[in-house]
């Protein structure tokens, strides 16, 4: 039996190997709500990533959401020097209309290695509405940014209304940092009828739901996150490598789609 | 293809009214089956059961294991609102093919793990040599009745029945229940704890590892909230020992639900 076990092991690296995994959900700083994580440093970035099959990603810094989007996006720019090349960084966005002091996303050309823009209207306490952020909106837009958000920050009809009025600003839909198996009535609806969302799978388990979705939408319309280092890359990486589907649309889905968001960003 | 050798020591069936799943039933079950080398499956019960106790589902689970050919086992639920329906269904029973142990999950059910009404279920698997697979969790800020089922809940009955296995399903959680659901492992030869479900932590297959003995730790997947594939890898990529991967994919679950292999 060690012997299958052994081959199973080393048949799930080599593909696993072969994915060269991008992962869109690589966080700094101090989780709130998941008393048990541990906490990565930006000089740990490279060997941690390297162990779990990653090749490069995008990164966030919880002190956006937690203490405040500009004191999450100063710990992004004073990380950056300790970044790999091929590491990215997600800034937190707010509504533009205030003014507030920076550094924020929202004027001028996309800051230094800037690959997407999340926002936290439910901690932030704002509507997500075209009205509050539409000229973030239309930035993104300008630069060809992604915008990312947690489902656990929307309400499913608000975010039908601004995908609908922006359909040229790509949404990821991230899947923490609860469940999103109980939103997916609302989730299925969404990516049928709005080509601009997208879905990123750290939390995307439910039995089949791979196959599902690149079935009934494509694979170009999941996007490879792990939300690590709270939880285990290794989960989304074996959703993705034992996937009933084809190897271009596993490679898509391990990196290919947010390597082209990455690649299409106009400074 | 490996001949299959896993056993996946928690999972469900059937639609759960709660979320969509586009695969739930017996069929997808033994397609992932197949496709994962896992040769058993453990179901802790189906949606009807788990909402109405022993007493409805159980004869449906019959014919599940009869119809997968002896390759998916099930747990009778202790529902504690209908406790002599339950236990007079579970006396039925016991003696049926693929029975394997009771189910309890008290934040489902809304009474405390350690409420005296649970006592009857506990004894009944002491006096058949049954395992009893109990759902766990930590303390939760946004799912409240979580705290009906934290592993110091469990205590008092692990050690009063020191004969019925108990496994601590989701290994207590993400919180403080991860804590002690490892101290009661270490404490209790009869108390262990499976990986079923969203306990995604990072290298959380590695601390338990350290951390508990090898023979108190079991592959589940949580089927259908959970697909199969989301835990598999992370067991097989982990780094420890293969002979511990092999307790842990199959070996305790085997001890633990008294599945035999020729079964």
């Amino acid at each position: 039996m060690e012997a299958g076990i052994n081959q199973m092991s080393q048949a799930r690296r080599l593909a696993a190997g072969k994915l060269r995994f991008f992962d869109a959900g690589i966080w700094l700083g101090r989780a709130t709500g998941f008393p048990l994580a541990g906490e990565l440093s930006p000089e740990a970035i490279a060997s941690v990533l390297g162990r779990s099959f990653i090749t490069g990603g995008l990164v966030s810094h919880w002190r956006g959401k937690t203490t405040s989007a500009q004191d999450g996006n100063l710990a992004l720019q004073a990380a950056l020097s300790n970044l790999p090349e091929n590491v990215y960084t997600i800034w937190t966005g707010l509504p533009l209309y205030l003014a507030e002091p920076g550094p924020l996303p929202g004027q001028g050309a996309p800051p230094e290695k800037v690959r997407g823009v999340r926002v936290f209207p439910k901690s932030h306490n704002y509507p997500l509405a075209g009205w509050v952020i539409g000229s973030l909106c239309d930035w993104l837009i300008e630069h060809r940014l992604p915008l990312f958000i947690w489902h656990v920050e929307l309400d499913w009809q608000s975010l039908y209304s601004l995908a609908r009025q922006f359909p040229q600003l790509n949404i990821v839909v991230e899947t923490q940092t609860q469940k999103i198996l109980y939103h997916t009535r609302p989730l299925v609806a969404l990516i049928r009828q709005c080509p601009n969302v997208l879905v990123e799978i750290s939390n995307f388990v439910g039995a089949g739901f791979i196959e599902y979705a690149v079935e009934e939408f494509g694979a170009e319309r999941l996007i490879f996150g792990s939300f690590q280092p709270i939880n285990d890359p290794l989960v989304p990486i074996g959703m993705v490598i034992d996937a009933e589907i084809s190897e271009s649309e596993k490679a898509m889905i391990a990196g290919g789609n947010m390597r082209g968001l990455v690649d299409k960003v106009q400074p | 293809m490996n001949d299959p050798f896993i056993v996946d020591a928690h999972a469900h069936l059937g639609l759960p009214g709660v979320f969509f799943t586009p695969r739930s039933g017996p069929n997808h079950l033994l397609q992932l089956m197949d496709l994962l080398s896992i040769r058993f499956t453990v179901l802790g019960c189906d949606h009807t059961t788990l909402h109405e106790g022993a007493g409805t589902g159980l004869p449906a689970l019959r014919r599940v294991h009869d119809e997968s050919q002896g390759r998916i086992f099930y747990l009778g639920v202790f529902h504690p609102a209908h406790g002599p329906e339950c236990l007079a269904a579970l006396k039925e029973s016991v003696a049926w093919p693929g029975f394997a142990g009771v189910k309890l999950h008290p934040s489902f059910h809304g009474t405390r793990a350690d409420d005296p009404v649970y006592e009857e279920a506990w004894r009944f698997a002491a006096e058949h040599d049954l395992p009893i697979l109990a759902h766990s969790w930590s303390v939760s800020a946004y799912n409240p009745v979580q705290r009906y089922s934290t592993p110091e809940r469990f205590e008092a009955y692990a050690r009063q029945f020191p004969q019925v296995r108990l496994v601590l399903g989701h290994a207590g959680g993400r919180g403080s229940g991860r804590h002690e659901a490892i101290r009661m492992a270490n404490e209790y030869p009869n108390v262990y704890l499976d990986l079923a479900g969203d306990v995604f932590c990072y290298r959380l297959v590695e601390t338990l590892a350290e951390a508990v003995p090898p023979e108190k730790i079991l592959f589940g997947s949580d089927f259908p909230w959970i697909d199969p594939r989301a835990n598999l890898s992370r067991v097989l990529l982990a780094d420890i020992d293969d002979r511990l991967k092999r307790k842990i994919l199959s070996d305790n679950a085997h001890t633990v639900y008294g599945i035999q292999a020729e079964s």
